[in-house]
C-alpha cells in the first residue's frame, strides 16, 4: 500500500513538473509584461565567499536586510572553498532555475565569463560586486556595486605605508589562490616599491594559530621589517592578539583591508594606522533593492555604485566599533 | 619404482642466523601420497615453500624429473607442474567459483582489443569438473564463499589437478575441517593419486594422513626423522616417533577425545 | 550430500538463476539509491528549473567529472588500495597544462601529453611505493598528496609569484584539442530540439542548451571501458583477486605488483583527464583545484558498492554513485535550502549507502544450504 501510494506521488509530480515546464514555456513571454508583485521577485546571489568568513557574512547580513525591507526572495550561495569551477556551475544551476536577477562576483574572469555571459544571455539581469569591475561593461553586466579594484586599493595602502616612512613591509596573504588578495599585496608592492621599499608576501592559512605563529616566525627572522599589511579580519585578529602578547602593539606601522571590532580598537588605540572599508553591507543591500526595482518597474541605476574605498582611522573608529559587533561594518 | 618426478636431496634453508631446515632428502613419486608429519615449528612451512618456488634452499638441490632446477618464482613451479594448495589461501571468497578456478588462466576468445574470457566454455568446465568429485552447484558463477570449507579445498584441488599438476602438494588441508568435510578431501585426493599424480601431503594429524599415505616422513625440528613406507610400519610407531615415546599415552589420550564416537 | 558415483552435471536453472544473480550485482544499491534521489528531489524540487535541459545538463555535468575519477578509484579500490593523492594530482596536472602553455610557450596538445606522461610517472612511483614498503597506500599517497600539492604551490608560486595561471586557452587556434577536453557536442541536436520546442529557446533565439559537455561522453565511454575490462578480460579477473586476497592471487601467478601499478596509474590519468577537462573548459589553471576530490571520488565508488577493503564492486556503481553525488550537490541549490546542509546530506547518504551495500554483499557471499 505504501509503495503504490509513493508510486502516485512520483507519478503525479512528474506530470505535475512536466505540466509547470509545459506551461513556463507559454507563459514566458507574456510575463514580462505585467508590473510584478515584490513577493514574487526571485534573487540569486553567487560569489565566492562563504558566509562563514567574517567579510561576507557581513555581506550576507546587507543581502538579509535588504531581502526584508524590500520584501522579495533572495538566495545566498557560495562554494565551501575557495573553487571558480563550483562557482561555475552554481552560476549555471542559478540560470537554470530562472530568477528575476543574478548577483555574482568575478574573483577569476577567464573562468566565469561562459557562465556568467549565458544567464545575461538566458534574459536575466545580472549585477556584479565586490570584484569584476573591469569586466561589467565588456560583458554587458547590467551594475557594479562594490569597492573599486583591488589592485587601486593596494595602490592607495602602498602610498600610505610609504608616506609613513615604511621600508620593508610584511603582507599576510591567507587565501593563497584568491586573485583580489593577491592584487591588494601586489599594489601595495608597487607603490611602496616607488617610495623606495618592499613589501614581503607572508602566505598562511585560515587558522588563527597557524597564523600568528608563522607571521610571528617571519618577523623574528626578519628584522628590518617595519610595516605589515593584512588583508581582512581572518588575519588581523590573529596577528593583532599575537602582537599584544608579545608586547609589540604599537612597534610596527600597520594597514588593514576591511573591519571587525578587534580592528577598530587597534585603531583607536593607535595601533593600527588605517583600514580600509569596501563597506560590503551594501554589497549585499543595494543589489536586492536595484534588482527588484528592475524586476518590478525596469529602473536601474546607469553608473557604478562605489561603496568604497573609505578610509577608517583612529579618528573615526570609535563611532563604528558598535556596528562592526553587530556585523553591519 | 617408478622415477621421482620432484626429488629434494640433502637440502637445507637458513634464514640469517636461523637453520629452518638442514640435510633433508624426499622424493615424490608418481601415483603416490607422501605425508609429511610434524608439530607446528618442525619446518613443515619452509619444507612447502621451497617446493612451490616461493623460497630457494640455501644448501642442497632440488631436481624436477631428474634435472636440477631453482625456482625464482611461485609462477615458474606452477610451469614445472607443481602446484600448492595452501591451507587458508585457496580460494577468494568474493569471487565465484568460475573466476576462481580460472584465476591466473583465464581461457579466452576474440583477438588483441577484443580479448574476453570465454565464461561460457569457463562455467561448463567448471560445473564438469565439480561434478567429478560429487560437488553439485546450481551457478557456477555464485561466490566461493557460498560453499562449504571443504568443498571449497576440493575446487582449489580440482583446480591443480585440472590446470595439468603432476605434483599436488597439500599444506594441511583437512586440519580446519570437520570430520565430514574432511572425509571428502581425502577421498579426492586418492582419486587424484588414482589419476597418476603424486601428493605431497603435509598435516600434523596422523589420523587424516595414515588412510591415504603411502610414505610418511617425520620432520622434527628442521630435520628429518625418518622416511617409511606404509608396509614397514604402523601407525602406532609412527605416532611414537613423532610425539616422543613417554608422551605417546598422553597424546593417544587427546586424539581419543577429538575422535567422534 | 552424495560424494560416491558422480551424479549427472546439472545445468544451471534459467529463468530463477538470472533475477537470483540480478538481485546480488554489487550495483543494486546504487541504481536503487539514485531512483529515490531523483524522486526525492521531484517532489521537492520539482519545479525549480532542477529538471529543466539546462538544469539536467548542470548536474550531469558535475556527475561525469566526478565520476571519472570514481571509475578509476572504484577500479583501485577493488584492487585494494586507495589513492588519496588524486586531488593534488588534479592541481599538478592543471599546473603542468598551465605552466607549459604560459611560460615555455608549448602547445596545447604537447602540454596535456606532458601531463599525462608526469600521471604515468607519479602512479607509478604510487604503486612502487606501495609494493617495496609493504605499506597501506592510505598512508602512502597520503604523503603524494602534501608532497605533490605543495609542489604544485611552490612551482607556480615560484615561476609566476601567483597561483592562478589565466588565459591558457587565450588566442589560441587548437580548437579541435580545446574541443576534445573542454567543449559541447550535439550542437545540430540541440537546435532542433530548441526548434521542436522540448528545449526552451533564450530571448536571443539560442537553445538554452546548446549541447552536451564532452566531460558527459568522456564518463560514460571509460564507465563502459573499465566494465568492460573488470567483467570480461583476464586482467579484470586479476584486480578482483589482486584486492579478495592478494597473497592467495600471488600462489596462483597472478602478477599483483603489476596490477597494482597499473591501477595507480589509471587513477593518475583520471586526475590528469579531470584537469584537462577543467582547465581547457575554464581557461585557467589554479593550484588549488582539485581539493578533497579523492574522498568525493571515494564516497561515489562506495556509494557505488565498492567495498573499502576490495575485491568487490563495480564500475557501473561508481557511475551511479557519481550520479547520485553530483545530483544532491546541484538539487540542494534547486530546494534553497543553506548548501553548508549538503554535507550532512552526503554524509547520510554514505551511511545509508555502505549498509546497503553491506546486505547486498552478504546475501551474495554468504554459503546456502
Amino acid at each position: 500500500m505504501l509503495t503504490k501510494g509513493l508510486k502516485q506521488l512520483v507519478t503525479q509530480s512528474a506530470l505535475a513538473a512536466a505540466v509547470l515546464l509545459g506551461a513556463g514555456l507559454a507563459a514566458a513571454p507574456d510575463a514580462l509584461a505585467q508590473v510584478k508583485d515584490a513577493k514574487d521577485v526571485k534573487i540569486i546571489f553567487v560569489t565566492h565567499g562563504a558566509a562563514t568568513e567574517p567579510y561576507w557574512s557581513v555581506v550576507k547580513n546587507g543581502v538579509e536586510a535588504g531581502a526584508a525591507a524590500m520584501g522579495s526572495q533572495v538566495d545566498y550561495q557560495a562554494p565551501q572553498t575557495f573553487d571558480v569551477v563550483q562557482m561555475a556551475r552554481m552560476i549555471e544551476a542559478a540560470t537554470a532555475a530562472a530568477p528575476d536577477g543574478l548577483v555574482v562576483s568575478i574573483p577569476d574572469a577567464a573562468a566565469l565569463e561562459a557562465p556568467i555571459k549565458s544567464a545575461k544571455a538566458a534574459g536575466i539581469p545580472v549585477v556584479v560586486i565586490d570584484t569584476g569591475l573591469e569586466q561589467q561593461k565588456p560583458w554587458g553586466l547590467d551594475l557594479y556595486v562594490g569597492g573599486g579594484s583591488e589592485w587601486e586599493n593596494g595602490l592607495r595602502v602602498g602610498e600610505q605605508m610609504g608616506a609613513a616612512g615604511v621600508k620593508h613591509a610584511i603582507c599576510v596573504n591567507h587565501e593563497v589562490g584568491n586573485v583580489s588578495l593577491d592584487q591588494r599585496c601586489n599594489g601595495a608592492a608597487e607603490t611602496l616599491g616607488k617610495a623606495g621599499g618592499k613589501v614581503s608576501v607572508v602566505a598562511v592559512t585560515q587558522d588563527p594559530t597557524d597564523i600568528s605563529r608563522r607571521v610571528e616566525a617571519f618577523l623574528t627572522a626578519t628584522p628590518d621589517v617595519d610595516g605589515i599589511i593584512l588583508l581582512g579580519p581572518a588575519g588581523a585578529n590573529p596577528v593583532l592578539a599575537m602582537l599584544e602578547e608579545r608586547g609589540m602593539s604599537g612597534k610596527y606601522k600597520m594597514g588593514t583591508f576591511d573591519l571587525s571590532p578587534e580592528i577598530l580598537d587597534a585603531l583607536v588605540a593607535g595601533e593600527m594606522m588605517f583600514a580600509i572599508d569596501s563597506q560590503q553591507y551594501l554589497m549585499g543591500y543595494l543589489p536586492v533593492v536595484f534588482l527588484t526595482q528592475m524586476a518590478m518597474y525596469k529602473t536601474m541605476p546607469t553608473d557604478p555604485v562605489w561603496t568604497g574605498p573609505s578610509f577608517v582611522t583612529g579618528a573615526t573608529a570609535g563611532d563604528v566599533i558598535e556596528l562592526s559587533k553587530q556585523g553591519i561594518r | 619404482m617408478s622415477e621421482p618426478i620432484v626429488e629434494l636431496r640433502d637440502v637445507g634453508k637458513r634464514f640469517g642466523t636461523v637453520v629452518a631446515l638442514e640435510g633433508i632428502s624426499i622424493a615424490v613419486r608418481p601415483g603416490e601420497v607422501h605425508c609429511l608429519l610434524g608439530d607446528n615449528g618442525a619446518g613443515k612451512s619452509t619444507l612447502i615453500k621451497i617446493l612451490a618456488g616461493v623460497h630457494r634452499p640455501s644448501e642442497g638441490e632440488m631436481r624436477v624429473d631428474g634435472r636440477p632446477v631453482a625456482f625464482g618464482s611461485p609462477r615458474e613451479a606452477l610451469d614445472a607442474g607443481i602446484a600448492t594448495v595452501f591451507q587458508d589461501l585457496a580460494m577468494i571468497p568474493l569471487m565465484s567459483i568460475t573466476r576462481n578456478f580460472f584465476l591466473g588462466r583465464e581461457p579466452t576468445r576474440g583477438r588483441l582489443l577484443a580479448r574476453r574470457i570465454d565464461f561460457a566454455r569457463a562455467d561448463s568446465i567448471v560445473m564438469e569438473e565439480l561434478a567429478r568429485i560429487g560437488i553439485a552447484v546450481r551457478d557456477p558463477q555464485q561466490a566461493v564463499g557460498t560453499l562449504s570449507g571443504g568443498e571449497r579445498q576440493c575446487v582449489a584441488i580440482a583446480r591443480a589437478v585440472y590446470h595439468g599438476a603432476r605434483v599436488l602438494i597439500l599444506d594441511e588441508p583437512t586440519s580446519a575441517l570437520g570430520v565430514h568435510q574432511a572425509s571428502i578431501v581425502l577421498r579426492y585426493v586418492a582419486q587424484a593419486r588414482a589419476r597418476g599424480l603424486g601428493v605431497v601431503f603435509i598435516t600434523h594429524n596422523i589420523h587424516h594422513a595414515w588412510p591415504v599415505g603411502d610414505v610418511f616422513t617425520l620432520l622434527g625440528r628442521g630435520r628429518s626423522r625418518g622416511t617409511f613406507a606404509k608396509a614397514e610400519t604402523s601407525e602406532a610407531e609412527v605416532l611414537a616417533i613423532m610425539a616422543g615415546g613417554r608422551e605417546l599415552k598422553d597424546l593417544t589420550a587427546d586424539l581419543q577425545v577429538a575422535r567422534p564416537s | 550430500m552424495q560424494t560416491d558415483t558422480a551424479p549427472p552435471v546439472p545445468r544451471p536453472a534459467s529463468g530463477g538463476l538470472a533475477l537470483g544473480r540480478m538481485l546480488r550485482r554489487p550495483e543494486l544499491g546504487a541504481i536503487g539509491g539514485t531512483v529515490v534521489v531523483f524522486a526525492v528531489f521531484a517532489i521537492f524540487a520539482g519545479d525549480s528549473g532542477l529538471f529543466t535541459a539546462l538544469g539536467v545538463v548542470n548536474f550531469l555535468q558535475v556527475s561525469a567529472q566526478l565520476g571519472i575519477l570514481a571509475t578509476a578509484v572504484a577500479l583501485l579500490m577493488i584492487g585494494g588500495e586507495f589513492d588519496l593523492s588524486l586531488g593534488s594530482m588534479i592541481g599538478f596536472a592543471g599546473m603542468v597544462i598551465g605552466l607549459g602553455v604560459t611560460e615555455l610557450g608549448l602547445p596545447i596538445w604537447l602540454s596535456v601529453l606532458a601531463a599525462f606522461a608526469f600521471a604515468v610517472v607519479i602512479g607509478v612511483s604510487n604503486g612502487l611505493l606501495v609494493i617495496r614498503t609493504g605499506l597501506p597506500s592510505f598512508i602512502v599517497t597520503l604523503a603524494s598528496l602534501f608532497i605533490l600539492r605543495g609542489l604544485t604551490v611552490a612551482i607556480t608560486r615560484t615561476v609566476t609569484g601567483r597561483t592562478q595561471i589565466p588565459y591558457v586557452t587565450e588566442g589560441s587556434e587548437e580548437g579541435f584539442v580545446i574541443w576534445l577536453f573542454g567543449g559541447k557536442f550535439g550542437a545540430p541536436l540541440f537546435r532542433w530540439l530548441g526548434e521542436v520546442g522540448i528545449v526552451p529557446l533564450r530571448p536571443d533565439g539560442v537553445p538554452m542548451v546548446q549541447g552536451l559537455p564532452v566531460s558527459i561522453a568522456w564518463w560514460l565511454g571509460l564507465t563502459a571501458i573499465a566494465t568492460w575490462v573488470l567483467l570480461r578480460t583476464p586482467f579484470g579477473n586479476w584486480i578482483f583477486a589482486a584486492g579478495g586476497d592478494a597473497n592467495a592471487a600471488r600462489a596462483v601467478g597472478v602478477p599483483v605488483a603489476r596490477v597494482k601499478i597499473v591501477l595507480f596509474v589509471c587513477t593518475a590519468a583520471a586526475a590528469t583527464l579531470f584537469a584537462s577537462i577543467q582547465v581547457l573548459e575554464v581557461g585557467s589553471a589554479d593550484t588549488l583545484r582539485g581539493f578533497q576530490k579523492e574522498f568525493q571520488a571515494i564516497i561515489a565508488a562506495v556509494i557505488g558498492g565498492c567495498l573499502l577493503t576490495g575485491g568487490y564492486g563495480s564500475a557501473i556503481g561508481a557511475m551511479f554513485g557519481a550520479l547520485i553525488f553530483g545530483t544532491v550537490e546541484m538539487g540542494i541549490f534547486y530546494t534553497g535550502i543553506d548548501t553548508d546542509w549538503f554535507q550532512v546530506f552526503l554524509g547520510i547518504m554514505v551511511l545509508i549507502a555502505v549498509l546497503v551495500n553491506n546486505v547486498v554483499r552478504r546475501k551474495a557471499t554468504e554459503a546456502r544450504r
